[in-house]
């Protein structure tokens, strides 16, 4: 109960103000701007249906990543700066219910995120015949990892109590998370990439979008990737728990 | 006593703060915690509160261990920090509220309301926060440190920054507070004029070490305060 309560607080903070709205606002444009280059553009359109909704999928996520990364940072540092946290700490909430409701707060960005961008997944995806199971992939891998990076990054917060400073070490973790976006196919099928792309949870995200919709491969595949992945939101659960426990002022 | 401080040790690294605290409060007491900059003040009421741990020591607070059953202290205790910020986006009355619903017996909006009005921020309870003035802030401080009815109050420094009315008014409500509902009060502060018109005892700390301590009609036959503080904290802390 006092979590709902404090998940009600931020999610007004956060998510319901001026700044979030403009993450929403963005979330559309850029996702408009895509569909659009998607659907009209010659040479692009020669990719199936399956790639582009593979695409549109992996640019999601990284956003879901994204704004659990600046979100969770200032959960904890945000408050300690703006000499917010004694007050929250004196009241009869304990540090992990504290830390819970921020965490459900950051996570209520990801699923807004979501929400968003399934009509453009159906506008890019329509005819395909694995935009549903895309779809449910996309919702549940994409709140395992929004659950990673933001009880991540809040966890640091909790340690480093600065929010610019765990803010810049998160942000440096999601762009290390995100380079195989940026690296050659080629690369990443030596076995060192291999080896890269599976400890990396959002390699193995995509990884398993690309299987799941441009392979229309089943989930006795994925299972590998995604106990990979769950592991992940369990250790990250672990460290967001160990660092708020011992966080002091 | 309800509250009761032995060999209280809490370092940062490598630096003592407290250096083997030992003081008692009983209940009814308005008790006034002096001490110059650094002495460890604020480091104190951190620990009693269950803010944050001592390296040893023991603290009892209403008979419960603070280490060990920080849940129990917090339903009797409360405090105002001594730099505390408030959610700027909520109003007064939200901000009470929040606080309020994070307590087992929630406070009705009519208490909320005569918490409001006690502490003088009538008219303003439905002004956002970003707006108070330093003063104002303060009296919203001291209305959620009141919230849950503690039966101990901690105050780190509470008029510090009060115009000469502002400070009356709060020195009006503690004396009120204390008594009409018992509420033990641990004052720490600067302004000896605080003391004077509050406190019924004293402790004066130095380098994390209580120098004296007493009931403070017996301590003026040997001064005024100002006296009293100046010969016990020389070459103070910083
Ligand atoms: N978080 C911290 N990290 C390191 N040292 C600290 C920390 N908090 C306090 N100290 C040190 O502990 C000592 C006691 O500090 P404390 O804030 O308790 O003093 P105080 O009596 O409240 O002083 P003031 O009157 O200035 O408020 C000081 O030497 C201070 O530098
Ligand atoms: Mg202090």
């Amino acid at each position: 109960m006092k979590t709902a309560y404090i998940m009600r607080k931020e999610i007004r903070e956060s998510v319901l103000t001026s700044k979030g709205f403009l993450w929403y606002i963005l979330t559309s444009v850029i996702l408009s701007v895509l569909s659009y280059l998607f659907l009209t553009n010659s040479e692009l359109s020669l990719l199936d249906q399956g790639q582009m909704l593979y695409m549109i999928m992996n640019f999601v996520t990284a956003l879901g990543i994204l704004i659990g990364v600046v979100s969770g940072s200032d959960a904890i540092a945000g408050e300690i700066e703006r000499g917010t946290l004694e007050a929250l700490l004196l009241s009869p909430a304990s540090k992990t219910e504290i830390a819970a409701g921020k965490l459900a707060a950051a996570l209520m960005n990801w699923c807004i995120i979501f929400v968003i961008s399934i009509p453009y997944l159906f506008v890019v995806g329509k005819g395909g015949q694995n935009l549903l199971s895309g779809i449910v992939y996309l919702a549940v891998l994409g709140t395992l990892l929004a659950v990673i990076f933001s009880a991540f990054s809040m966890g640091l917060s909790a340690r480093i109590k600065s929010m610019k400073n765990s803010l810049i070490v998160s942000f440096l973790i999601f762009l290390l998370a995100g380079s195989p976006i940026f690296l050659s196919a080629a690369l990443r099928t030596t076995w060192f990439g291999r080896v890269l792309d599976l400890v990396n949870p959002f390699a193995d995200a995509i990884n398993t979008f690309d299987s799941v919709v441009v392979d229309s491969q089943g989930f006795s595949y994925q299972t590998g990737r995604i106990a990979i992945i769950c592991g992940y939101a369990f250790l990250s659960l672990l460290f967001l728990k160990r660092s708020v426990s011992r966080l002091e002022m | 006593m309800i509250i009761k401080v032995e060999n209280l040790v809490k370092r940062y690294d490598g630096h003592t703060a407290l250096d083997g605290l030992d003081f008692g409060v009983e209940a009814g007491d308005v008790f006034a915690f002096l001490g110059p900059n650094g002495a460890g003040k604020t480091t104190t009421i951190r620990i009693l509160t269950a803010i944050i741990r001592a390296d040893s020591g023991s603290v009892l607070i209403g008979g419960h261990d603070v280490f060990k059953e920080p849940a129990e202290v917090k339903k009797i205790i409360n405090a105002l920090p001594e730099s505390s910020g408030y959610y700027e986006w909520m109003t007064g009355r939200e901000y009470l509220g929040f606080f309020s619903d994070l307590y087992e017996g929630k406070t009705s909006t009519q208490d909320i309301r005569a918490l409001l009005e006690a502490v003088g921020l009538h008219g303003k309870e439905d002004h956002l926060i970003s707006s108070y003035s330093r003063g104002m802030k303060q009296r919203l401080g001291i209305a959620r440190s009141l919230i849950n009815r503690p039966k101990l109050l901690f105050l780190d420094e509470p008029t510090n920054g009060l115009d000469p009315i502002g400070r009356r008014d709060i020195h009006d409500l503690l004396i009120d507070l204390n008594r009409k509902h018992g509420t033990t009060i641990f004052l720490s502060t600067h302004l000896l004029d605080d003391v004077n018109r509050l406190c019924n005892r004293i402790a004066i700390i130095n380098y994390g070490k209580i120098v004296r301590t007493g009931e403070l009609e017996k301590m003026k036959g040997k001064g005024t305060i100002d006296d009293i503080f100046f010969t016990s904290t020389e070459g103070g802390t910083l």
